[in-house]
C-alpha cells in the first residue's frame, strides 16, 4: 500500500464563506512511519479566463488563455518537519482566507465552473520529504458562496415579466403555415430569482393552428470576457426543461418550475474584466416534417417551426434561512 | 311337533313397557331457541335477521366493538384501503389488457433495445448526464416479444437495486430515468398498462430507497452515530442540515431531467421526501397537478395522474382539493377526445380500446376522491365544485359532463346521496351522450344505485316519468330493456303500479311480431325474474298487463329460467287449486320438459327441473273433482315419460287420492280401484327395484285399506316377484342391506294384517320370501339372517291367538279370526320356521369375511329365535350352538355376548 493524502474539509457540502475560516484535516495513510519536511496548505483562488470558439475571433483564439485573475493565494505552514508514525494520521487546520486589515486583490466572487469563465478555490496540501522521496500532495477544491451581511432575505419580490409569443414577435421567419395560422401563448415568469429558489412562471397556450410538440424552459449563460479592446460573449446553454410534451389543451395554465443547478450558475457578476450573466429561452417547437431531419445541436437556435422568447434572468443570493439548504 | 311358539300377549306387554307420561307446558325444543334468540338480541341490538347456533356470544361481542371502530373513518384506514384497492389495480391493469405478442415500438423505447449496459459517464457534459440524450432518429419500428421487453425491464430493474446497493446511486439514478421513458411511449396501446405498472413498481422501488437514505441520514452522522429517531409525525426542522441538502440534492438531479413525463415520474418517486424540507407539501402537490396538464398524450397523462394519486397516499396527504383539480383536469383532457374536430361524436375501434385502458385509472381516482370526501365529510362540497347539479340553476345544458367520469362518481357516491340528488344526476345524464361511456349503462347505473338506498317517494315518481321518456327515445328493445330493467325494482318497491302497467306495455309494443335476440331475451329474464321475486304468490303475477303476452315472447334457456322460476312459485305457498293455474304451469312444465334432455343429460340442472316439476304434480289439488285429478296424473304420465322421479310421485299422488277417496264414502270404491290400477301400471315404470319395493307395498296397504284383497294380494304378490327379480336387474354390489332388510321388515309387518290365502296355502308368500331371499345371489349372509329372524317373527306373531294389531278397514278379518282354531295352519307356520332355522344356520355359517360380523349375526339369531320359541330341548341346544359361534368368535367378554348370556339363563 502507497502513502496517501486526503485533505477532508469540516464540512461536507464544501461551502464557506469568505469570512469563515476554512476548517478540515489532512489525513495521511501510511503503512510505514515517515519523514518529512513540514506540512504546507496553499489556498488559492482565482479567476480562469480562457476564450475559444463562440464569438472570439482568429487571432484571439490564438491567444487561449488569458491572464488568470487571483483572488487570494496564501500558504501556511500546519506542521513543521518531523514524522508520521506508520498508520493514520489525521492533522487538523484553519485557514483564514482574509485577515482583518489585510489588503486583497480582488473580490471573493462565488465559485462559477463556465465554459470560458472558471472561478474556483482550491485547497492543496504539500508534504516535501526532501530529495531522495517524492513530495506528497492532495487537492481539495471548496465552493465560496457569499457572506455579505447586506444579502437580501428569502423570499426575495418577484419580480415577474408578462410575455406574450405570437407570430408576430418572432424576429427569425417561421413555416408559412405557422406564420398563417398564428398562435398565441402567454405566461409570466420571473426575471429575478434567489439561487435556492426554483425559477417559477406559468404559462398559458392560447391558441395555436398548427400542433405543438414541444415547449421547453432553457437556462443560459453568457459570459463576456474582455479582450484587448473589445469583448468576447459567449452564450450556452445550462439546462433544458420540458413543460409540455405534445400539443396540450388549450387555456390551460402549466407551471413553469425549473431547480437551479449548482455550481453551474452563481450569482450575475459584472466585474471590470468579465461578466456573467443569464437568461432564459422559451421555445415553442410546431410539428413538423422538416424538424425530424435536423439534427439537434443547439435547441435554442432560431428555426422554421420555432418561436423563441428569451428573457433575461438575473440571480441572487440570498440570505440561508433555517429551510434553505 | 317339535317347535312351539311361545304366547304372548301384545296388549299387556304394551301396557308394562309404558314409560310413565306427564303433560309439559313447553314444547322442550321451542322453548331453548326462543330464550337463546332473546340472548341474542340483548347482545346483538333488534337487527337481527337470523341465528347461527354454532356462533358463539363472546364472538359475537367483539364483532360489535369491530363495527363501532368502523364507523369513523380515519386517514389512515383510507390510505389502507387505497394502498389495498393499488394492489388490486395493478392486478387488473396487467390482467384485463392482454397483448398480441410481439410489439413494435418506436425508437424512443429504444434503451429496450440497447440493453441495460450504462455508457461511462463520468467524462460525459453535464447534459447528458441528465439523461437528455440525442434520441437517434429511425423511421423503422423494431419488434420485440413481450416476454422479452418485460425480461428486459426486470433486468434493468435489477441492475438499479445492484447499483444502489454498491453505492453507485448515480448509475442507479440514470437507469431509473431511463426505465421512466418508457412510459413515454403510447405506440401499442394495450400494452400500456402492463408496462405502467412495470415501471411504477421499479419507481415505488426507487422511491423507498431514496427514503431510506435521507432517513438514514437524518437518523446518524457520518461515523453511524445517533442524532435521534424520527418518528411518524416528524417535522421539517427535525431534519439536520446534510440530510436536508442531500435530499433536496435528489430533487435537483431528478429536476434536471429535461422530458416532462419521466420528471414528473421521477418527482412523484420521491415524493414522500418533501416532508424532510417542508411541512405543508400542499405547494408541490399543486405543481405537480399542474405540471401534469403539460402532458398532452391522453392515456400517458391520465395514467400519470393515477401514480401522482398513489403517491399522494405515500405522501400522507389527503386532501380532496387537489383530487378535484385533477379530475377537472381529466375532463378537460378528454373534452377534445370526445368531440372530433367536424363537432360530433363517433367511437372508432381505437378509440374504444383508449377509453376500456382509461376505466380503471378513472376509477381509481374517483374512489379515492370520494374515500377523503367521505373522511374530510364534504362529499356535496366537493360535488358542486366538480360542478355538479349546475344544470338546476342554469336552465341552459352548459355544463355537460363526461360520461366516463360520471359513471364512477355515480358508481362511488354514498347511496343517500345518489338518492337526494337523483333529479340532478338523472339530468346530468342525459346531458352527457359521449363516445367515452354508453348512457345506457348510465342510466342503468342510476337506477341500480337508487334501488340501494331508501329513495324518497316523493319526486320518484317524476324521476321515473323522465327515465321512461329518456328510455323510449332509444328505438330498439334491448336499449330499453336495459334502462328499464334497473328501474324494476324501484318500481315494485314503491308500489308504482301505473308505472309497471306502462313498462309492460312498452315492451309488448316494442316487441310485437319480432324476433328477439339472446342479449334482449337476457335482459327480458332479469325484468322478469326481478317482477317475480318480488311478488309472494303466482296469483299476484298473473294479473299484471300482458304478462303471459310477455311471457310468450320468450324463448330458448332465457324461457327455462323463467319457467323454472314459474314453477318454483307456484309451488311455493302449498296447494294450486285454481285450474288456470294448473294449466298455466302444466304448460310452463312442459316447456320446461321439452326444453331438456332427461334421458342424455343427467346434471344438477336437470335434477332441479325434474324436482319442480314433480313438486309442482305434488301440489296440485282439485279438491272433489277426485276424477279430474286422476286424469290430470294420467297427463302428466303421459306428458314427462321421461323424468323416473315423477313416476314415483304420481304413485303417491294416486294413492294420497285413493285414501281421500275412502274417506269420503263407500261409494267411490270403484274410483278407488281405478286409483289402484293407476298406481299399479306406474310403479314398473319407476327407475329403482327398491323403490318399486315400496311403492308396491305402499300400494297395497291402500288396497288394503279399501278392503280390497285381491287387489292387495296381487301387490305383494308382484313385491316378491320384484324381491326374487332383483338379482337379475342389479349385482349384488349395489345393493344397500340396511334398506334391504328395512322394506323386507316392512312387508312382514304388513303381512301381519293381510288375511292368509287359505287356497294357495297360508305360509306361502313367507316361503317364496324365503326362498328368494336363500337362492338369490345378492344376499350376503348380513341380510339373510335379518330377514330370516323377521320371517321367524313373522310367524311366531300369526301364531298368535290375538294379533297385535289390524287393519283400519273393519271389513278385513285378521288371520287369527281366520283361522281360529285351525291346527293346520299353525301347523304350516311351525314346518316353516323349521326351514328357516336351517337356512338360518346355513347362512351364519356362510359369513366368513368378518369374524366379528359372524359372531354378531349368531347372537341375533340367537335372541330371535329364544325370543319367539318356547325353550325346549331342541331349541336350548340350538341357541347353545349359536351362542358357542358368538364366543368364538367375539370372545367371551363382549357385551352382547354378556347380556345374551343373562337372557338365556345359562
Amino acid at each position: 500500500m502507497a502513502t496517501t493524502v486526503n485533505v477532508k474539509l469540516s464540512r461536507s457540502n464544501r461551502i464557506y464563506r469568505s469570512y469563515e475560516p476554512v476548517e478540515g484535516k489532512i489525513v495521511i495513510k501510511s503503512p510505514t512511519s515517515i519523514s518529512h519536511q513540514g506540512i504546507r496548505l496553499s489556498v488559492n483562488g482565482s479567476v480562469n479566463l480562457q476564450v475559444r470558439g463562440g464569438s472570439a475571433g482568429v487571432i484571439e483564439s490564438f491567444y487561449g488563455v488569458i491572464k488568470p485573475i487571483h483572488i487570494v493565494k496564501k500558504t501556511i505552514e500546519v506542521r513543521s518537519s518531523g514524522k508520521f508514525a506508520s498508520g493514520t494520521t489525521e492533522i487538523p487546520f484553519s485557514v483564514n482566507l482574509k485577515e482583518d486589515g489585510e489588503p486583497i486583490a480582488e473580490k471573493f466572487y462565488e465559485t462559477f465552473h463556465g465554459t470560458n469563465i472558471n472561478i474556483q478555490y482550491l485547497l492543496t496540501a504539500d508534504i516535501p520529504r526532501g530529495y531522495l522521496y517524492k513530495p506528497l500532495s492532495a487537492t481539495m477544491e471548496f465552493i465560496i458562496e457569499s457572506g455579505r451581511v447586506d444579502l437580501p432575505e428569502r423570499p426575495i419580490p418577484p419580480e415577474m415579466v408578462i410575455f406574450y409569443i405570437t407570430q408576430d414577435t418572432q424576429r427569425h421567419p417561421l413555416l408559412p403555415e405557422i406564420k398563417a395560422g398564428g398562435f398565441r401563448v402567454t405566461g409570466k415568469i420571473a426575471t429575478q430569482c434567489s439561487l435556492e429558489d426554483p425559477l417559477s412562471g406559468e404559462l398559458t397556450v392560447e391558441a395555436s393552428s398548427v400542433p405543438i410538440t414541444s415547449i421547453d424552459i432553457h437556462l443560459l449563460r453568457v459570459e463576456s470576457i474582455i479582450v484587448g479592446e473589445r469583448i468576447v460573449t459567449e452564450t450556452s446553454l445550462i439546462q433544458s426543461t420540458q413543460i409540455a410534451d405534445g400539443d396540450v389543451c388549450r387555456n390551460m395554465t402549466l407551471p413553469i418550475y425549473v431547480l437551479l443547478p449548482r455550481l453551474l450558475m452563481c450569482p450575475s457578476v459584472f466585474a471590470g474584466p468579465f461578466s456573467v450573466e443569464f437568461k432564459v429561452c422559451i421555445t415553442i417547437t410546431f410539428k413538423s416534417n422538416l424538424a425530424k431531419g435536423q439534427p439537434k445541436s443547439d435547441p435554442t437556435a432560431p428555426r422554421l417551426w420555432m418561436a423563441l422568447e428569451r428573457l433575461p434572468l438575473e440571480l441572487v443570493r440570498t440570505k440561508r434561512d433555517q429551510f434553505s439548504c | 311337533m317339535e317347535f312351539e311358539f311361545r304366547r304372548r300377549d301384545y296388549r299387556a306387554e304394551h301396557e308394562s313397557q309404558l314409560l310413565p307420561r306427564s303433560r309439559t307446558l313447553k314444547h322442550p325444543l321451542s322453548s331453548t331457541l326462543a330464550s337463546r334468540q332473546q340472548q341474542a338480541k340483548t347482545v346483538r341490538g333488534s337487527d337481527l335477521d337470523f341465528f347461527d347456533p354454532l356462533m358463539r356470544l363472546d364472538v359475537n361481542a367483539s364483532e360489535e366493538e369491530e363495527k363501532v371502530e368502523d364507523a369513523s373513518v380515519s386517514i389512515e384506514s383510507v390510505t389502507q384501503d387505497l394502498m389495498k384497492e393499488w394492489k388490486s389495480l395493478k392486478r387488473i391493469l396487467t390482467q384485463r389488457f392482454p397483448v398480441s405478442k410481439v410489439i413494435s415500438f418506436s425508437p424512443v423505447s429504444n434503451i429496450i433495445m440497447k440493453g441495460s449496459k450504462v455508457e461511462n459517464p463520468s467524462t460525459l457534459p453535464h447534459l447528458e448526464e441528465t439523461g437528455s440524450e440525442q434520441t437517434c432518429v429511425e423511421e423503422t419500428a423494431k419488434m420485440i416479444n413481450q416476454q422479452d421487453y418485460i425480461a428486459k425491464v426486470h433486468e434493468l430493474r435489477d441492475g438499479i437495486t445492484s447499483a444502489w446497493q454498491g453505492g453507485d446511486r448515480v448509475t442507479s439514478l440514470k437507469l431509473s430515468i431511463k426505465v421512466t421513458k418508457l412510459l413515454m411511449d403510447t405506440t401499442v396501446l394495450q400494452f400500456y398498462p402492463t408496462v405502467f405498472v412495470i415501471v411504477t413498481d421499479m419507481l415505488d422501488m426507487l422511491g423507498d430507497m431514496v427514503w431510506e437514505r435521507i432517513k438514514e441520514k437524518a437518523e446518524h452522522d457520518v461515523d453511524g452515530t445517533l442524532i435521534c429517531t424520527l418518528l411518524n409525525d416528524f417535522q421539517a426542522s427535525d431534519i439536520c442540515l446534510e440530510a436536508r441538502e442531500t435530499c433536496y440534492n435528489w430533487f435537483c438531479k431528478v429536476g434536471s431531467v429535461r422530458e416532462l413525463l419521466p420528471r414528473i415520474y421521477l418527482e412523484l418517486a420521491i415524493l414522500p421526501c418533501w416532508r424532510f424540507l417542508v411541512n405543508q407539501p400542499l405547494e408541490v402537490v399543486d405543481r405537480l397537478v399542474m405540471m401534469v396538464r403539460g402532458v398532452a398524450d391522453t392515456l400517458a397523462s391520465l395514467y400519470c395522474r393515477l401514480y401522482m394519486v398513489h403517491r399522494m397516499q405515500k405522501l400522507g396527504f389527503c386532501n380532496s382539493g387537489y383530487l378535484v383539480k385533477c379530475i377537472k383536469d381529466i375532463e378537460d383532457v378528454l373534452a377534445p377526445v370526445i368531440v372530433d374536430k367536424d363537432g360530433y361524436s363517433y367511437i372508432s375501434d381505437d378509440k374504444k380500446l383508449l377509453f376500456s385502458l382509461m376505466e380503471p385509472p378513472i376509477e381509481y381516482i374517483t374512489k379515492c376522491l370520494l374515500l377523503v370526501g367521505r373522511q374530510e365529510n364534504n362529499v356535496l362540497g366537493i360535488l358542486e365544485e366538480l360542478g355538479f347539479g349546475k344544470n338546476n340553476s342554469q336552465s341552459s345544458t352548459s355544463s355537460s359532463h363526461v360520461s366516463i367520469l360520471l359513471h364512477y362518481l355515480l358508481k362511488e357516491l354514498p347511496s343517500e346521496l345518489v338518492s337526494s340528488q337523483a333529479m340532478e344526476i338523472l339530468h346530468m345524464i342525459k346531458c352527457s351522450n359521449d363516445c367515452s361511456f354508453s348512457q345506457i349503462l348510465n342510466y342503468r347505473l342510476l337506477g341500480n344505485r337508487l334501488c340501494e338506498g331508501s329513495s324518497q317517494a316523493g319526486f320518484l315518481s317524476s324521476l321515473i316519468s323522465e327515465v321512461f321518456q329518456a328510455a323510449s327515445l332509444y328505438q330498439t328493445l334491448y336499449d330499453y330493456l336495459r334502462i328499464m330493467d334497473a328501474y324494476v325494482d324501484l318500481l315494485l318497491q314503491n308500489k308504482m303500479e301505473h308505472h309497471l302497467d306502462a313498462l309492460l306495455d312498452d315492451i309488448v309494443t316494442l316487441a310485437r311480431d319480432k324476433f328477439l335476440s339472446e342479449e334482449e331475451q337476457a335482459s327480458l329474464q332479469s325484468i322478469i325474474l326481478k317482477l317475480l321475486s318480488h311478488f309472494e304468490d303466482l296469483q299476484e303475477v298473473l294479473p299484471l298487463n300482458h304478462f303471459i303476452e310477455i311471457l310468450d315472447l320468450m324463448s330458448g334457456t332465457s324461457k327455462s329460467s323463467v319457467n323454472m322460476h314459474l314453477l318454483d312459485m307456484g309451488t311455493r305457498n302449498g296447494c294450486i287449486c285454481d285450474s288456470t293455474t294448473v294449466q298455466l304451469l302444466f304448460e310452463v312444465s312442459q316447456a320446461l320438459y321439452d326444453a331438456t334432455d332427461f334421458i342424455n343429460v343427467k346434471d344438477d340442472d336437470n335434477r332441479q327441473t325434474a324436482h319442480l316439476i314433480s313438486r309442482f304434480v305434488e301440489m296440485v289439488d282439485y279438491g272433489a273433482e277426485m276424477e279430474r285429478h286422476l286424469m290430470f296424473l294420467a297427463e302428466c304420465r303421459e306428458a314427462f315419460n321421461g323424468i323416473p322421479e315423477l313416476k314415483e310421485t304420481l304413485v303417491r299422488s294416486s294413492n294420497t287420492l285413493a285414501v281421500k277417496a275412502l274417506k269420503a264414502g263407500k261409494k267411490h270404491i270403484n274410483f278407488v280401484k281405478s286409483c289402484l290400477a293407476f298406481s299399479e301400471v306406474t310403479i314398473p315404470s319407476v327407475s329403482t327395484p327398491m323403490k318399486h319395493l315400496n311403492l308396491y307395498l305402499e300400494t297395497a296397504e291402500v288396497a288394503l285399506l279399501g278392503g280390497l284383497i285381491s287387489h292387495s294380494d296381487g301387490l305383494v304378490m308382484s313385491a316378491v316377484e320384484c324381491l326374487e327379480n332383483e338379482s337379475l336387474r342389479d349385482g349384488p354390489k349395489s345393493m344397500d342391506v340396511d334398506s334391504m332388510a328395512s322394506v323386507v321388515c316392512k312387508l312382514c309387518s304388513l303381512l301381519v294384517m293381510v288375511p292368509g290365502n287359505p287356497e294357495k296355502g297360508v305360509v306361502e308368500i313367507l316361503k317364496s320370501i324365503v326362498s328368494a331371499t336363500c337362492s338369490s345371489s345378492w344376499a350376503m349372509p348380513r341380510l339373510k339372517v335379518k330377514i330370516l329372524c323377521a320371517i321367524i317373527k313373522l310367524s311366531s306373531t300369526l301364531f298368535q291367538d290375538n294379533l297385535p294389531y289390524r287393519s283400519a278397514n273393519p271389513e278385513i278379518i285378521g288371520n287369527d279370526l281366520l283361522f281360529f282354531g285351525d291346527p293346520s295352519y299353525k301347523k304350516e307356520l311351525v314346518s316353516c320356521t323349521q326351514l328357516v332355522l336351517g337356512e338360518l344356520v346355513d347362512a351364519i355359517e356362510q359369513e366368513s369375511s368378518s369374524q366379528i360380523a359372524r359372531g354378531n349375526m349368531a347372537l341375533e339369531a340367537c335372541n330371535c329365535i329364544s325370543s319367539a320359541l318356547i325353550m325346549n330341548e331342541k331349541v336350548s341346544q340350538l341357541c347353545l350352538r349359536l351362542f358357542e359361534i358368538a364366543r368364538g368368535c367375539l370372545g367371551a367378554k363382549d357385551r352382547y355376548i354378556e347380556s345374551t348370556k343373562k337372557s338365556l339363563k345359562l
